[in-house]
């Protein structure tokens, strides 16, 4: 006899009504497993050595309500890339067919839902959806697995390369909505995948998300977190990167009252390399951990990560970096950087980077800081007759911005981001 | 012709500390050009700190007049706005500000206040180029952040190009000479008077004499230990140069 949780309830309750039979039967054994699973687990508290600095509040009142079947469809000016591309919209998980353009892609593409898979490729779904179940102590990824209808599946066979970006757009409008998201790149195939996440409301995303490369594959990953300001987004992605692999990371989260984004990758084939540049934007009193776990599984791989936080107000950052190098993973080549612009007095930041080292023969770096605006460069820019508002704009933006100007992007891209960047710069006080 | 800078008495410290302005008495009228000579310590950055309104420093006694109204009160960018530039002994490296973006931003916020149509990036390029011919710089300093990875030549000629385009009425020049070689330092100086003015004043702050062999000016003054010990014209510099500070300071 398991001991429930007393905050699974209401989730087991929503799961136990939303059973769909139609479902195969790998897949009902496997909701049922990971039901369990969370139950058993309920929410992480602080005494969780990876939870112990987030603070889960603005979950804990009632369980938000599941995606209603038709809701009308959501505004997506200023919030598409506005160039083409192959897109996907899928509002509260379910797919908007009146707002996407999946049709045109090449002979060896797959893109599509999560319900879509089901019908057509189960196996894609079942080889992603079983390898992400990593879940282990994550009880989000747990309840992910259980209750997710949305999200999407892209595949590249081996050798395809995408020239336009695929874009998905999450819209959600203030439901409780768990995604499921594949992206399994084929040897020497690449792509630009742009996730936005959007909404209204006091919603909650709850996302698990696969990335797959075969040998020297490669994706460049752009995610921009631009949820509602009451909302909260969790977030868990697992990626694997086999021999001499390519995985460009560059994250962009600006909404959400709290965030967690944990992002595990693997380099479990030689030579593969991941780069992650990330900024968060945080104001008010929102709250973002932030907690990249790279693992050097083999010898010669390299990766580096730029993690930047610009924390205002009230808000709450946190880092929680690991490197981790395997015994044999020598010439590994690891480099971890968080650095923390502090704003106001209010605002706080923790940050723990660290370093796991089984290798002999490796270079790994890291490092962390805090700090707050250079008080000589702001008076400097004040000195030519800059007023004070708008140089520190200047400098919170030149902060952050070089994220995004050494992840060397495409114009478009680069454009897009700049706008999302600017428009919280607008914002702040 | 009225007096474009009026001090009178000032006494000014760093927040908290000990006086370092101890009494200075000073007026500076359009087109004239003031080099203001002195021991390390006799405070000389402390004054051009006050005057360009640097947080920090406070005032404790005495005035400062600009165009006839008092100073202190006014942030640094508003004393910029209203025509006081001040060239940094050390100008500031900005990582990820572009010098170009940048001195668009102060130029127009400068004729906005002057009352001018602020400009856009096609005649702020203009004006950018014909300040260039004018100071000989090459423009690929201007495609980099704000003096990221400049020499200190660079820099330095860097300031007096932001002067050149922003026509200041009071140009105060700190230490402009330091950390300059022979060549920079000349060109430098060809720079500043290029942009003397009979509607510019220019104040010059120096530890040496050698910047005035280059920039003429019309007044020397003497600081040490917190005062004016003593005025002349440049003949003053040259017997400085000669017999040095210790007998001036010791009158202080």
């Amino acid at each position: 006899m398991t001991v429930i949780k007393p905050e699974a309830a209401p989730y087991i309750a929503a799961y136990r009504a939303g059973v769909d039979t139609a479902e195969p039967d790998w897949l009902r054994a496997r909701r049922e497993a990971a039901i369990e699973q969370f139950a058993t687990l309920g929410f992480p508290t602080r005494n969780d050595e990876a939870w112990r600095f987030t603070n889960l509040r603005p979950l804990a009142g009632a369980a938000l309500p599941l995606a209603a079947a038709s809701l009308p469809n959501p505004a997506i000016d200023g919030i598409a890339l506005g160039v083409p591309t192959y897109r996907l919209v899928l509002h509260n998980g379910i797919p908007v067919p009146a707002l996407s353009s999946t049709q045109a892609l090449p002979a060896g593409v797959w893109f599509g839902t999560v319900a879509e898979v089901l019908n057509v490729r189960p196996e894609l779904l079942k080889s992603a959806f079983v390898s992400s179940d990593f879940a282990g102590n994550q009880p989000f990824a747990a309840l992910n697995a259980a209750m997710f209808r949305g999200g999407f599946v892209l595949t590249l066979e081996p050798g395809v390369k995408l020239e336009a970006p695929v874009e998905i757009i999450h819209f959600n409008s203030g439901t409780a909505t768990h995604t499921r998201c594949a992206i399994l790149v084929g040897e020497g195939a690449s792509a630009t995948v742009v996730e936005m996440f959007s909404g209204v409301g006091a919603g909650w995303s709850n996302v698990v998300a696969q990335v797959e490369l075969g040998d020297g594959a490669n994706l460049r990953h752009i995610k921009i977190q631009s949820e509602a300001a009451e909302s909260i987004h969790l977030s868990v992605t697992r990626a694997v990167l086999a021999s001499a692999a390519t995985y460009s990371d560059l994250i962009l989260s600006l909404g959400g009252r709290l965030t967690r984004e944990d992002i595990h990758v693997a380099l479990s084939g030689q030579g593969a390399d991941y780069t992650l540049n990330a900024a968060n934007l945080l104001r008010d009193q929102q709250e973002t951990t932030f907690a990249p776990f790279v693992e050097h599984q083999v010898a010669g791989c390299t990766s580096r990560q730029t993690v930047k936080a610009v924390v205002a107000e009230r808000a709450h950052g946190v880092f929680l970096g690991t490197i981790a190098v395997h015994p044999g993973a020598d010439q590994t080549d690891a480099k971890q950087t968080n650095r923390n612009l502090l704003l106001d007095a209010g605002a706080t930041v923790d940050t723990r980077p660290e370093l796991e080292i089984y290798a002999d023969d490796v270079k790994c770096s890291h490092g962390a800081t805090v700090g707050d605006l250079d008080d000589a460069a702001f008076f400097y820019l004040q000195a030519r007759g800059i007023d004070p508002h708008t140089a520190r704009q200047m400098l919170v933006e030149a902060f952050a911005a070089d994220i995004i100007d050494t992840a060397n992007v495409s114009e478009d891209l680069s454009a897009y981001l700049h706008n999302h960047l600017s428009t919280w710069l607008g914002g702040l006080g | 012709m009225t007096n474009l800078l009026t001090i009178e008495n000032l006494h000014a410290r760093i927040s908290g500390g000990r006086d370092i302005l101890k009494g200075i008495d000073l007026t500076v009228k359009a087109g004239e050009v003031h080099a203001i000579m002195g021991p390390n310590g006799a405070g000389k950055s402390t004054l051009s700190s006050v005057l360009a309104g640097k947080p920090g420093y406070e005032v404790t006694v005495g005035s400062v007049l600009y165009q006839g109204n008092e100073l202190q009160g006014l942030g640094p960018d508003e004393r910029a706005r209203e025509g006081i530039f001040l060239a940094f002994q050390y100008p500031v490296e900005i990582p990820g500000v572009n010098n170009m973006y940048f001195l668009r931003a102060a130029l127009n916020a400068v004729r906005k206040q002057r009352g001018e149509a602020e400009l856009d990036a096609a005649q702020f390029m203009k004006a950018v180029k014909a300040k260039l011919s004018l100071l000989d710089i090459s423009d690929d300093l201007l495609k980099r952040p704000v003096n990221v990875g400049f020499s200190g030549g660079e820099k330095k000629r860097n300031e007096i190009f932001q002067m050149a385009m922003l026509e200041p009425k009071l140009a105060i020049l700190d230490e402009t000479d330091s950390g300059l070689d022979i060549d920079a330092l000349r060109a430098v100086a060809n720079g500043v008077n290029r942009l003397r003015d009979p509607g510019r004043a220019i104040v010059m702050i120096t530890h040496y004499q050698r910047l005035l062999d280059y920039i003429e000016p019309d007044f020397v003054h003497v600081l040490a230990d917190g005062k004016i010990v003593a005025s002349g014209d440049k003949t003053l510099a040259t017997d400085l140069e000669a017999r040095g500070y210790a007998h001036l300071a010791s009158a202080a």
